[in-house]
């Protein structure tokens, strides 16, 4: 069959001339990485005042007046899917997936480039959607993040009128941009790699998001459809998932419908977003320790094996959410185990990173303490959920602070690490500019010191037997004085942390106007996307050519040669470089 | 809640597959070209993505159909699940969608040899089929009504009209492209274009995947649906 590639075709690929085509409605993937990313960290600053309204609550009860029990649960709810939805999900995928996918493959862009636009501006819709719930009558819903039935859709819980309603439609839309730019990152790391790039010749990183994206393509549908029957039922009132109840004293219309249903739905896809999250990460972080261990990534293979294999069991072990739901022991049972075998791959991806560093030439780059950070929080996050991931000890930790010292670290702290992490690496390829170094390490410390003073005493309030979820605790028997100064010391922590947040806006908006001018491939880092003929990288990526490679992504410190790093697309000695069709 | 397990463990095996020859590579054994790599962009990218596309439909069907068993058999809410009388017009609706699929092969193949006259009244046929099977459903969706059972609060009603209109609304999606190549097919029957050729080819072959998926999906809602 006649077919012309793009790079060979004469014309360049949907070449952009206006203001307007260049940076709004731009289809070049590193605009659109920019676009999503912008917008995810806007949105995520809103999700972390939030957490700090929340958190000076709990610190400090009965000392805000405009902080309402009906205000609290609204917080919570909006801050937990925030972060993990529009910002996480976002951040990772739209724009570290755009960005890096094309780059780091050898393509000049995705291979559906106006869909990956459509994909950001309804991606854009989704967050206004979201943010317009705050605006209606009753404000956002407060039903927790998991918005289970039938509380959510109940008079008496915040935002039963509008916020419930909006919220379930910023994520059917959320559904659809993500399923617009998925469909993107699978086909063109499928289909676009230059030559030579093959599968086990990409770095880990373009392997976390290809498999994550996978994983969101086929787990999201599962909140699509909850979303859409719980539309359905507190809409036209069917019973999908409604119980006949009593409500205020009132015999509800609804019955015969399931709550534990909506359960199933919401963490099928709810555990699978949880890899979604870690396995980009995994493979960003991967890429950072060996590029400032100056030492190739132990074990390649395993690695990648691990990364499929965590993808495919994280199917497999959603219903270690629902232990206390009253399902049958049997499934219980069954859950426990694939949650335990899942820590395997995990492991060894922990034990990996940690002997990349053994007698590496570590350079302890802003990068790289945020990468080493990232070993310490996951490690610290992923113990803990041993323990949550057995039914028996789960009953009693099950909703206290435990619960939340577990998830924030292995889920909320490490990937933000990685975040940092991944923004400090790829900002002089970005931007051109290099981040400023004192500002940049003053960040990390109070981030990561910060986090761990937070979420290291949850553990113990948690074991105390602390529930979560509460507006205020008043005075109880089983929750000492110290407690209540812990929450207070948490709250002060949080505030900290918070700060450091506002260092590393300061940081970008400062280095983007008067940082150094960066080089091309400033940490000496083998990759393709700091080959690129200019930095920052132009439309279309490669100038005439496209690269071609000739060996893997960690060539680095290779005994023999003058230089601690060979890039990929540096033929082997005595071999003539081929010409670029 | 087995079907979602049975897409987990397809899902595994799929993928599964699809990579196990490459991923035993050494690659830091290996230096240049290796035989295995690809050029660049390549005439698959859009079947590719319309396969993972589907891939997407699927898990969304199998997971209504997940759902549709959970809700049946019921949490204690057996009471309120009353079995459907199905509407005798699915059948023949049924039998439409299959025309129309089968329709849809006979341009592809006509279309692929370059018989863009041969093939157009086919393609055409095949959209106009899947307009009348819609209409079918919306109609079934009244004798539905007329047999009673129904409303808000017996879910296998709700669930009937949830599933139909969904399918639907991938098949509207799927006659907006096919719109679109018919157009595209009529202007360019007389013109030598090679390119413009190629991309119809492609067009149509997107499609006919596309239909004789949604046919085999509807098959299994079908089925689903009758099972109770």
């Amino acid at each position: 069959m006649a077919y012309v590639a793009i790079a060979d075709r004469d014309h360049h690929l949907h070449d952009p001339t206006t203001f307007i085509e260049k940076y709004i409605w731009s289809q070049d993937h590193k605009v659109i990485a920019i676009q999503y990313g912008s917008v995810a960290i806007g949105v995520g600053l809103v999700a972390l005042v939030l957490s700090l309204l929340m958190r000076l609550q709990i610190g400090f009860p009965d000392t805000f007046p405009f902080i309402t029990p009906y205000n609290y649960y609204q917080f919570v709810t909006m801050h937990g899917m925030i972060m993990v939805i529009y910002l996480l999900t976002a951040l990772f995928l739209g724009g570290f997936g755009n960005y890096l996918i094309p780059l780091m493959c050898g393509a000049r862009d995705m291979v559906f480039p106006y869909m990956n636009m459509l994909s950001f501006w309804v991606y854009l819709v989704s967050v206004i959607v979201l943010l317009a719930s705050f605006f209606v009558t009753g404000g956002p819903t407060g039903g927790g993040w998991t918005l289970y039935p039938p509380q959510t859709v109940l008079e008496g819980t915040p935002g039963h009128q509008w916020g419930i309603l909006l919220m379930l439609l910023s994520l059917a839309i959320f559904i659809v941009a993500f399923t617009m730019g998925g469909l993107n990152y699978v086909t063109t790391v499928l289909q676009a790699r230059c030559r030579g790039m093959t599968l086990m010749r990409m770095p880990l990183s373009v392997w976390g998001i290809f498999v994550a994206t996978i994983l969101g393509l086929l787990a999201f549908p599962a909140l699509l459809v909850a979303a859409i029957m719980m539309i359905l039922d507190r809409l036209i009132g069917t019973s999908f998932f409604m119980p006949a109840l009593l409500s205020l004293g009132e015999i509800n219309g609804t019955s015969g419908g399931s709550p534990i249903l909506f359960q199933h739905l919401f963490w099928f896809f709810g555990h699978p977003e949880v890899y979604i999250v870690a396995l980009p990460a995994f493979g960003i972080v991967s890429d950072l320790l060996s590029t400032h261990a100056r030492k190739n990534i132990f074990g390649y293979r395993m690695m990648v094996w691990a990364i499929v294999a965590i993808g495919a069991l994280s199917f497999i072990v959603w219903a270690h959410h629902m232990y206390v739901s009253g399902m049958n022991p049997y499934f219980g049972f069954f859950f426990a185990t694939t949650t335990l075998i899942i820590a395997i791959p995990t492991a060894i991806k922990v034990y990996n990173w940690v002997l990349t560093l053994w007698r590496g030439d570590i350079q302890l780059n802003i990068p790289n303490l945020f990468a080493i950070g990232f070993i310490f929080t996951f490690v610290h996050g992923g113990l803990t959920g041993l323990f949550l991931g057995n039914v028996t000890v789960d009953l009693p930790l099950s909703d206290t602070y435990f619960v939340i010292g577990h998830f924030h670290m292995v889920m909320g702290v490490s990937p933000v690490m990685v975040l940092f992490g991944a923004i400090y690496h790829w900002f002089p390829k970005i931007t051109g500019k290099m981040p400023n170094e004192f500002l940049g390490r003053l960040h990390f410390w109070m981030t990561f010191l910060g986090t761990y003073a937070i979420y290291l005493p949850m553990h113990y309030i948690g074991i105390l037997g602390m529930p979560r979820r509460y507006y205020a605790y008043g005075s109880t028997d089983f929750i000492p004085s110290s407690a209540h100064s812990i929450n207070e010391a948490i709250t002060i922590a949080a505030i900290v942390v918070a700060t450091a947040q506002v260092v590393f806006l300061i940081n970008v908006f400062y280095s983007l106007r008067k940082g150094k001018q960066a080089p091309d491939n400033p940490w000496g880092a083998t990759t393709l996307e700091w080959q690129t003929p200019q930095t920052p990288p132009v439309h279309g990526n490669w100038g005439p050519k496209l690269p071609i490679v000739y060996r893997w992504a960690y060539d680095y410190s290779v005994p023999g040669e003058a230089k601690d790093f060979i890039p990929q697309n540096e033929p082997p000695k005595g071999h003539h470089s081929l010409a670029s069709s | 809640m087995l079907s979602a397990l049975l897409i987990a463990m397809l899902t595994a095996i799929t993928v599964w597959w699809l990579l196990i020859q490459r991923l035993k590579d050494k690659p830091w054994t290996k230096q240049g070209v290796l035989p295995t790599s690809q050029e660049t962009v390549t005439s698959s990218a859009p079947k590719v993505g319309l396969w993972v596309f589907l891939a997407v439909v699927s898990s969304l069907f199998g997971l209504f159909a997940s759902a549709y068993m959970m809700r049946r058999v019921g949490h204690g809410g057996l009471a309120s699940w009353q079995p459907l009388d199905e509407p005798n017009i699915l059948w023949i609706n049924t039998l439409v969608l299959v025309i129309a699929s089968g329709a849809m092969q006979i341009a592809r193949n006509r279309i692929d040899n370059d018989d863009l006259n041969g093939g157009r009244s086919y393609f055409l046929s095949a959209g106009l089929l899947t307009v009348v099977f819609l209409a079918g459903q919306i109609l079934a969706w009244q004798q539905a009504h007329a047999n009673g059972n129904v409303g808000a609060d017996n879910p296998a009603y709700s669930f009937f009209v949830l599933l139909t209109a969904v399918h639907g609304l991938h098949l509207i999606g799927g006659l907006f492209v096919l719109g679109r190549t018919t157009l595209r097919i009529f202007r360019s029957v007389d013109a030598a274009n090679v390119v413009a050729r190629s991309r119809i080819r492609t067009s149509v072959q997107l499609c006919t995947t596309y239909w004789h998926w949604l046919l085999l999906i509807w098959l299994g809602v079908f089925a689903l649906l009758l099972s109770t």
